[in-house]
């Protein structure tokens, strides 16, 4: 009692409960709302259900709330009722509708969720058998329509709905299918057969067609990765479920692993791949798919599984199976095969790949012996006959010969690709696949009908017999619906499965566009299953190719540039919102990107005003620079398309950004020219040649010549790598006959030539020795001549001009000194004295550095042909501020002796030679011209020498060798001469060293030549020395002094100067010299007078010829009045016999 | 345990509703040496599997971080859980494995689907240490947040998961498979 009393009281609590909540439902808002009816149908559903009636309608009329919760909720509701009391489908069938064509697809989504879960209760509820038939046929034929609904959701553009769709269909076909298992599953068996409005057979064709059209979605090209895994798994449960589609579920899905869509990403292709493993390994562990074995095997040996792995993944009864077939073989006998009954039976699956079930049984094991014919060819019987090596052959030779066409299919170069595993097993047999769908698809073969046209019949039956067809209008639709499917005929169908079987060694990234519009066509226009008349316009995808025609290019450009005027005028207000940068880049991206009119328009724009647009200019360069470079990082759409040249464009933007630079006649820009031009030059990031050219070409206009010059510099020494390019278009004008220009390119050579790369060096070098070799040529070469009209012949102007550079040059490089020497040595006499002039300069400031340098040791040791003049010349040079250092004088010295033979080369180094070769030079010497052998003098005296110098000949010695020179008779004029130079130098020749030089010329063997000249001009300056001349006197009259002719008249004139003093040594002489003597009447009368002066006892001692002569002085000369003589002029004595 | 839980803590922060789970037969974590890791039953709460590691070895499983990882799971939830067993339906599952995803789009694929009702499996393959699952919680939860903001993900996860896969530089897999 009190149990039934406490259940009623809860009851009414619950129902005051419920009240109370659904009167505030009504009042909330929306989320609150959401949570009453959450515990409204709890409680309802829960605790009094039999207030269900009751309060359904105040549920139901939620349908039309605006919260998407709370018709979420309805739909739970709704499908849990549907569950739980069946009986109240009647009432909430037609809300569900509703709820289906919802404008929130979220609701939407959850109303086809709930429907296939209501649609399953629905035949449960009918098969029950409780209900009314008004009731059981009014439920039903709305059900009917809500399955079409969500059918043809199934083309919605919401792929959310198009999932939830492919779900609904998939429990549709599962509901209206015979199940072969028997099991305890709901299935088409057990629906009740006596119901009028339920045709068991229709609803059978009608989930044939539905599976079909799964199929054929699956299939379908543009279908997304979530609804192609979707489908995969809907069609892996029915195969599952329903055997009798394994094999077109089987075939579908190594369809889509061959052709996978064109659109998907490489990380979706991957997940499906990966989807595709997984249900195929599910499969092949389901027991229903054992029929299937092999082809799944093979399916799964494409994928790329191993066959350690498919064993594993196989239930060990169906393994056992699968060994003893591989154990079977090789042979022909493994093959694949398929002997599901109803597959012929079935028809055609929508894409007609049925080729894996045309194996039939009598045409295998006899195949070999049998011939083959079109009717009779199997796969296997193709595939044995790919074994044949002839076979192939044959069939290569005659496709090469009959079929190959002259030019590659455009086509095939697209979807060609290697195949990768050419000459296996796995490849041969799908090539037999191939080949056969190929040979039995022929239209011609008329005794083999192909499977699908056995469809044909079946479908006009079906279209016929369909009885849910209410009316006439459902039967119009219905039959264009199966006129569309016939539409699509065989061969249609075959074609399209042909050509995606040749593609399918790899997935086609792009598949030809004819037949991506062929099958968007079929895409759009859904199959339709006859059970499933029309009822609204099909919703289509939205596809804006469809529904937009493209803009012309015209009009396309033209908007392009006023969009792009429009930025370009917008200068000052992009500056004032900030967006200069970006405008910059927007204007760049444009000019570098599209037409050339927005080229012209751009670059207008910037030489409206270039000084301040100029960094716009550059970069706008920099972009073209990166298009070039392939530097750019525009998507695909941005790049240039037009126009591909893209160095091209760079460079003509360059070019005629200078060129209208320059060439512009506006005398505002006058001013800025300069920086302009500079700027472009030192910023552009490459200089190409034509701008290089036009700037050579500047060169030569007046006024910005040196402006060009001093880019051409800049560029040289900014951009080192492209220096040697463009120095020589800098170094040709050196020869310029203007001579600022021709200096200011030395000043720049010289400084490029300091800062710049071995590789510049090397050009300005070869340049320099160019214009340098131009010098040996016997007239001007045209470069030299051209600028100056018809002036053909050198002229020492010329000579310089060609010699500036190597010898500006020359200053920070001393090695090309020997190149000179070279070109020197080859060149005319007039060249010659040119460069000795040039040369001095810069060899001076070398020289005055002090030290040998290398390059000049090296000139001295190779000391080219003809160049001996140079050598002597900067020999010269370097001895003049210091005295030669020990090694210039070896290598003069080695040079001398053997190359030079010149003496005078010899001179600059003479102190630093040794005594002995001085002398040994001296002849030679004394040779030279008068003036050259003063400066040897000096040299050897040390007059000269700022510096301390220590001569190694002493000025006696030097006299002394003077007079030891072998005496022919041209050499003695010089000796003379050279004599006389010494005697000049009062200061040197002071009477001491003459007096040592007389004594040493004494103690000579030979009386020299000159001797007694010497002597009696050493008297004549010095008369102090008179003794030491009586004794050279005496001395020779020992050496019989009267056998030498020129020395003996020399003695007389001495003994005459020193009378009286000589009169003593007169008389010493034997008789044929005295009598000699005392022809001159001087000498006799002081040798009488100095007979006479004697004491007797030493007259006595004179020898009888000296008293006769004395004596016969007297008598036979009269004493002659002694005259005054006048005295010899010392500086000019002659020698004896030299007096005439 | 760990890159999940680490995306588990981090997404719970960000307000979502989520849960985490182990697909392997136990849970597993490093041992003394890789070939005896210590292994529990799921349903152990973490609890005791932070004091069964401190009793062997405590500083070992200091150093290596098992000890703080675990203190950090057992603050966000009582054990670890295994997804097989599991009755709950989501919207969106998340692996950080491939060989995980692999085990759940099995088991989704090997049952019927009762109620229809479509889930989205994304794997986004994460290195099993410590910076990288913290690396890989904050991808998570730049996806999650961005599938969050779509009205109808269904509809946009192809694009989204696309753009995310080339922004987070790792190679995504999804599928839809159905409670």
């Amino acid at each position: 009692m009190s149990n039934k009393y406490s259940q009623s009281s809860t009851l009414i609590a619950a129902q005051n409960q419920l009240v109370q909540w659904i009167n505030e439902a009504g009042m909330a808002d929306s989320g609150r709302k959401s949570d009453l009816l959450r515990k409204i149908v709890e409680v309802l559903l829960h605790q009094c259900s039999q207030m269900i009636p009751v309060y359904l309608e105040n549920i139901l009329s939620l349908v039309n709330d605006k919260s998407t919760d709370v018709k979420k909720q309805v739909i739970a509701f709704i499908e849990e009722l549907s569950k739980k009391f069946p009986e109240q489908l009647p009432k909430i069938v037609a809300q569900l509708r509703l709820l289906v064509l919802d404008t929130v697809i979220a609701v939407q989504k959850r109303a086809i969720q709930a429907s296939s879960i209501v649609y399953r209760n629905t035949l449960l509820w009918i098969c029950k058998g409780g209900a009314s038939l008004t009731d059981a046929q009014y439920v039903w034929e709305n059900i009917t329509q809500l399955k079409l609904l969500v059918l043809n959701m199934i083309d919605s553009d919401n792929e959310g709905i198009r999932t939830h769709s492919i779900k609904f269909l998939e429990e549709v076909v599962l509901l209206q299918t015979p199940s072969e298992g028997g099991g305890d599953e709901f299935s088409l068996d057990s629906l009740p057969s006596h119901l009028p409005f339920i045709n068991r057979r229709a609803l059978d064709e009608e989930s044939e067609h539905i599976f079909q059209l799964l199929v054929k979605f699956h299939n379908s090209q543009h279908i997304s990765s979530v609804n192609l895994m979707a489908c995969m798994t809907t069609l892996c449960l029915l195969a599952k479920f329903r055997p009798k589609f394994m094999p077109r579920v089987i075939q579908a899905l190594a369809d889509l692993h061959t052709t996978l869509p064109p659109t998907l990403s490489q990380s979706q292709v991957n997940s499906v791949r990966k989807h595709l493993r997984m249900l195929l390994v599910n499969l092949i562990r389901h027991p229903s798919s054992n029929d299937m074995l092999p082809q799944l095997t093979q399916l799964l040996l494409d994928i790329g599984m191993t066959t350690q792995e498919i064993n594993k993944a196989i239930p060990k009864e169906k393994r056992n199976k699968r060994l003893g077939e591989i154990k079977n073989g090789d042979t022909p006998a493994k093959r694949l095969r398929v002997d599901s009954p109803q597959s012929n039976s079935q028809g055609s699956d929508s894409n007609g790949r049925t080729e894996l079930n045309q194996c039939d049984e009598d045409s295998q094991p006899a195949a070999t012996t049998q011939v083959i014919t079109k009717q009779n060819v199997t796969e296997d019987s193709l595939f044995d006959g790919l074994n044949n090596v002839e076979n192939v052959v044959n069939l290569v030779m005659s496709t090469l010969l009959n079929s190959l066409p002259t030019e590659m299919p455009e086509n095939f170069v697209n979807s060609y690709k290697p195949i990768p595993n050419s000459g296996s097993k796995v490849q041969k047999r799908s090539l037999a696949k191939m080949i056969l769908s190929l040979i039995k698809d022929e239209p011609l073969a008329p005794l083999l009908p192909p499977p699908a046209l056995v469809a044909q019949p079946i479908l006009s039956d079906l279209a016929a017999k369909i009885p849910l067809l209410r009316d006439e209008e459902e039967k119009v639709t219905l039959k264009n619906a199966v006129a569309k499917l016939q539409e699509s005929t065989k061969a249609d169908r075959q074609m399209e499965n042909a050509v995606s079987k040749l593609m399918e060694e790899t997935r086609a990234e792009h598949l030809k566009e004819e037949e991506r519009k062929q099958k968007d066509k079929e895409k759009l226009v859904p199959p339709q299953t006859p059970t499933v008349p029309k009822l609204k316009q099909k919703v289509k995808l939205l596809k804006l190719q469809e529904i937009t025609r493209p803009i012309p290019k015209e009009i396309k450009e033209k908007l392009v540039l006023q969009a792009v005027s429009r930025i370009l005028r917008a200068e000052t207000e992009a500056a004032i919102g900030g967006a200069a940068n970006i405008r910059a880049k927007f204007i760049t991206i444009f000019a570098s990107s599209y037409t050339p009119e927005l080229r012209d328009l751009v670059l207008n724009y910037i030489l409206e005003d270039p000084v301040n647009r100029i960094d716009l200019a550059l970069s706008w360069l920099y972009e073209e620079y990166a298009f070039m470079q392939g530097f750019n990082r525009h998507p695909v759409t941005l790049q240039p398309k037009v126009h591909e040249k893209h160095d091209q464009n760079y460079n003509q933007l360059l070019c005629s950004l200078i060129t209208q630079i320059c060439e512009s006649g506006d005398p505002v820009m006058e001013g800025s020219k300069d920086m302009l031009l500079r700027k472009v030059f030192s910023e552009c990031p490459v200089v190409t040649d034509d701008a290089l050219d036009y700037l050579k070409h500047l060169v030569a206009e007046d006024k910005i010549a040196l402006l060009a010059l001093e880019l051409l510099e800049e560029l040289c020494i900014m951009r080192p790598p492209h220096a040697h390019k463009i120095v020589s278009s800098l170094l040709c004008h050196v020869l310029s006959d203007n001579e600022d220009i021709r200096e200011v390119v030395i000043k720049s050579a010289v400084k490029i030539y300091t800062r710049c790369t071995v590789f510049t060096r090397n050009v300005i070098e070869k340049n320099a020795l160019l214009y340098l070799g131009f010098i040996s040529l016997a007239n001007p070469p045209p470069e030299l001549t051209d600028s100056r009209t018809g002036k053909g012949v050198w002229n020492e102007d010329l000579y310089k001009i060609c010699l500036n550079l190597v010898m500006a040059l020359f200053s920070v490089n001393e090695e090309l000194i020997i190149k000179v020497a070279r070109v020197y040595g080859c060149a005319g006499s007039e060249a010659k004295r040119c460069v000795l002039r040039v040369m001095e300069g810069p060899v001076r400031a070398l020289a005055a550095s002090g030290d040998l340098s290398p390059a000049f040791v090296a000139l001295l040791d190779e000391c080219p042909p003809g160049a001996e003049t140079l050598l002597t010349r900067l020999v010269h040079i370097y001895t003049e501020k210091a005295p030669p250092t020990p090694e210039l004088v070896s290598k003069v010295r080695e040079l001398y002796a053997t190359r030079v033979s010149d003496v005078r080369f010899l001179i600059p180094v003479l102190t630093g030679l040794s005594k002995k070769e001085i002398l040994a030079a001296l002849p030679k010497l004394i040779k030279l011209n008068p003036i050259v052998v003063k400066e040897v003098f000096n040299k050897l005296l040390g007059l000269q020498s700022t510096h301390e110098e220590y001569s190694p000949v002493s000025p006696a010695d030097l006299l002394v060798a003077l007079h030891l020179i072998d005496p022919s008779k041209d050499d003695l004029v010089f000796i003379i001469k050279a004599t006389a130079l010494c005697f000049a130098e009062k200061q040197i020749y002071t009477q001491d060293v003459l007096a040592a030089v007389l004594q040493r010329l004494t103690e000579e063997q030979e009386i020299p030549v000159l001797m007694m000249r010497t002597v009696l001009q050493a008297h004549t300056l010095y008369p102090n020395l008179g003794p030491l001349v009586l004794d050279i006197l005496t001395l020779l009259v020992k050496k019989e002094v009267w056998n030498h002719k020129v020395a003996w008249e020399g003695w007389q004139k001495c003994c005459e100067r020193l009378i009286p003093r000589s009169a003593p040594l007169l008389a010493s002489l034997p008789p044929r010299a005295l009598s000699a003597c005392t022809a001159v009447p001087r000498l006799r009368t002081a040798l009488a007078q100095h007979v006479a002066a004697l004491a007797p006892p030493a007259r006595a001692a004179l020898s009888p010829h000296v008293l006769h002569v004395a004596q016969s002085t007297d008598e036979q000369f009269p004493s002659p009045v002694p005259l005054p003589v006048p005295p010899p002029n010392p500086l000019e004595p002659l020698p004896p016999g030299m007096d005439c | 345990m760990n890159r999940s839980m680490e995306a588990h803590a981090f997404l719970v922060k960000k307000g979502f509703k989520v849960k985490s789970y182990g697909t392997g037969e136990k849970v597993k974590l490093p041992g003394a040496s890789a070939d005896r890791p210590n292994c529990y039953e799921f349903g152990v709460p973490y609890d005791d599997i932070y004091n069964d590691l401190l009793e062997k070895d405590k500083s070992y499983y200091t150093q290596n971080g098992i000890l703080h990882m675990l203190d950090r799971n057992r603050r966000i939830k009582h054990c670890p859980e295994k997804f097989q067993i599991s009755a709950e339906r989501f919207d969106v599952i998340i692996t950080c494995e491939e060989r995980v995803y692999d085990q759940v789009i099995e088991w989704f694929g090997s049952r019927r689907s009762v109620y229809n009702q479509p889930v989205h499996v994304i794997n986004m393959d994460i290195q099993d240490n410590h910076e990288e699952a913290t690396i890989g919680a904050f991808l998570i939860s730049d996806m999650v947040t961005k599938m969050a903001q779509s009205d109808d993900l269904d509809n946009d996860i192809d694009e989204l998961l696309h753009e995310f896969e080339a922004k987070c530089h790792r190679p995504i897999l999804n599928c839809i498979m159905f409670y």
